[in-house]
């Protein structure tokens, strides 16, 4: 019996995780085009940016991922995404979103002396963001974006909303047939993500600390 | 409605500012991996709003579901079988379809509807007003009615409506079971489905809930998953039925399809081999 709910909730695991992965992906990347626009100098579009982040952080998460499965179908009569879909686009938008925010406060906290060292050596702007900028934000950014990391895992459970069959819904597809322990034991393979990820993030940290 | 209307219009053009917004981050906006997730059949609208010739033109017909013997359950190889999903397949061929069974968040069955995440939901769904108000149902198929569930050794002192008021309840949330407490005042405890609420009795966590006869009579008593439950009182009589999209012609083909069936014996031969054909209403 431990063996069939095992390889159930595995199968719920592996969409919950692909979820995850997915979402990283993308949402990293775009997190810091977004947290630019936050900084731009250009103020229509610094407040379009951060208009948008605040809707976005501002509103529920799982209020997200219902609008943009349900609501092209609702409103429009268009063709509605595969669930998985809708969901990983629910995700990767509101996670970039505080991972910008992350970013933000990453590459502000650089000392300004470092951009004039820089431009002391005649380097160009890209150049001293990428050469002298971003493993100091790297560095900077690591524990906060830990904390994002965990989160992200345990707030895939939300899709189950959308029947997206995650594996809190494998587990929970047990209670029908009268066994309610399956639905609690989703949370050893939830420690076992999460420990593994802070693990990493711990090696990261160390790897890190040649420099202050 | 009009309220949630509003609140949609206003949550979409959040998503379409967004949309706006990450289209210039490229790669984003639009994800499309290859996934072994279910996936809705989203083909492109079909002419002239007759549902028929949607289902038929994608060639599926995609039933919204919850795991609910003895309706819908699956057979030892994954299969969906039970009364309502034999029944859901014969009316698919009828179609000239292939079916698909997809198992649904029960509180979002209207919307699923709505949206074309499903064609049609086909679950031992009670026809409730907020059904037929949101959806187009058929004419109904089968009798249910609401019972009370119990531990066996206390069924006795609880056999009339006028006993139960000093029990803790579990009920489905939204379900027919909690319109029948509500109506008669007692509290309870809102459970996601009801194989939640017979847990929650099972356990000891509530004294009582409040079911639909025919899942009681195949999940409780002995031999059963539930054999120190028994049910006692029946508080209503309700009929099931298939919902539709609101104006949908695919009704009419239930409800014809349905009358064939049961001239053919197809429908009483069906219940008999899932035990539920004293519930069945033969047109």
């Amino acid at each position: 019996m431990l063996t069939t709910v095992t390889l159930t909730l595995l199968e719920g695991l592996v969409t919950t995780l692909e979820l995850f992965v997915l979402t990283l992906v993308f949402a990293l990347p775009l997190g810091l085009i977004i947290s630019f626009g936050s900084m731009s100098r250009f103020a229509p579009l610094r407040g379009f940016v951060k208009t948008v982040v605040w809707i976005i952080r501002g509103t529920p998460l799982m209020l997200q991922i219902l609008v943009i499965f349900y609501g092209p179908g609702l409103l429009f009569g268009l063709p509605l995404l595969p669930r998985f879909t809708a969901a990983l686009a629910s995700f990767v938008i509101n996670y970039a979103c505080y991972f910008s925010e992350i970013y933000r406060g990453g590459i502000q906290a650089v000392p300004r002396g470092q951009y004039e060292a820089g431009q002391v050596l005649g380097m160009t702007r890209s150049q001293i963001f990428f050469k002298i900028t971003l493993l100091q934000v790297v560095k900077r950014i690591v524990p906060p974006m830990s904390n994002e990391f965990i989160t992200l895992v345990k707030d895939t459970a939300l899709v189950r909303i959308i029947s997206v069959y995650e594996i809190i819904w494998m587990g929970e597809s047990f209670i029908k047939k009268g066994m309610i322990w399956p639905l609690f034991y989703t949370a050893v393979f939830y420690l076992a993500v999460n420990g593994i990820l802070t693990l990493l993030f711990g090696w990261v940290e160390k790897k890190l600390d040649y420099f202050k | 409605m009009k309220k949630r209307l509003l609140a949609l219009a206003l949550a979409l053009g959040l998503t379409v500012s967004l949309a706006a917004c990450s289209g210039g981050a490229g790669t984003a906006s639009t994800p499309a991996p290859e996934t072994a997730a279910p996936e809705t059949a989203a083909p492109e609208t079909a002419a002239a709003g007759s549902d028929v010739a949607y289902v038929q033109d994608k060639g599926t017909l995609v039933v919204g579901m919850t795991d609910f013997a003895p309706m819908d359950y699956k057979d030892e190889s994954g299969a969906w079988i039970g009364f309502d999903a034999d029944m859901a397949k014969a009316f698919a061929a009828d179609l000239g379809v292939e079916v698909e069974f997809l198992e649904i968040n029960w509180d979002n069955k209207l919307m699923e509807l709505e949206a074309k995440g499903i064609d049609c939901v086909w679950n031992g769904m009670t026809l409730t007003d907020e059904v037929k108000s949101g959806a187009s149902t058929s004419e109904p198929y089968c009798n249910n009615g609401q019972v009370v569930v119990l531990p066996a050794d206390k069924a006795e002192d609880y056999q009339s409506v006028e006993s139960l008021s000093g029990l803790n309840f579990a009920v489905e949330n939204g379900s027919a079971g909690a319109e029948q407490l509500d109506a008669l005042g007692l509290s309870y405890v809102a459970k996601q489905t009801q194989a939640d609420a017979l847990l929650e009795v099972a356990s000891g966590a509530s004294d009582a809930c409040v079911i639909d006869l025919l899942m009681a009579g195949a999940m409780i008593g002995e031999g059963t998953s539930y054999p120190e439950l028994t049910y006692t009182v029946q508080l209503n009589s309700e009929e099931y039925g298939v919902a539709f999209r609101k104006g949908s012609d695919l009704t009419d083909a239930f409800n014809a399809f349905w009358k064939e069936a049961c001239d053919a014996g197809t429908v009483l031969e069906t219940a008999t081999a899932y035990g539920v054909q004293e519930s069945i209403i033969e047109k």
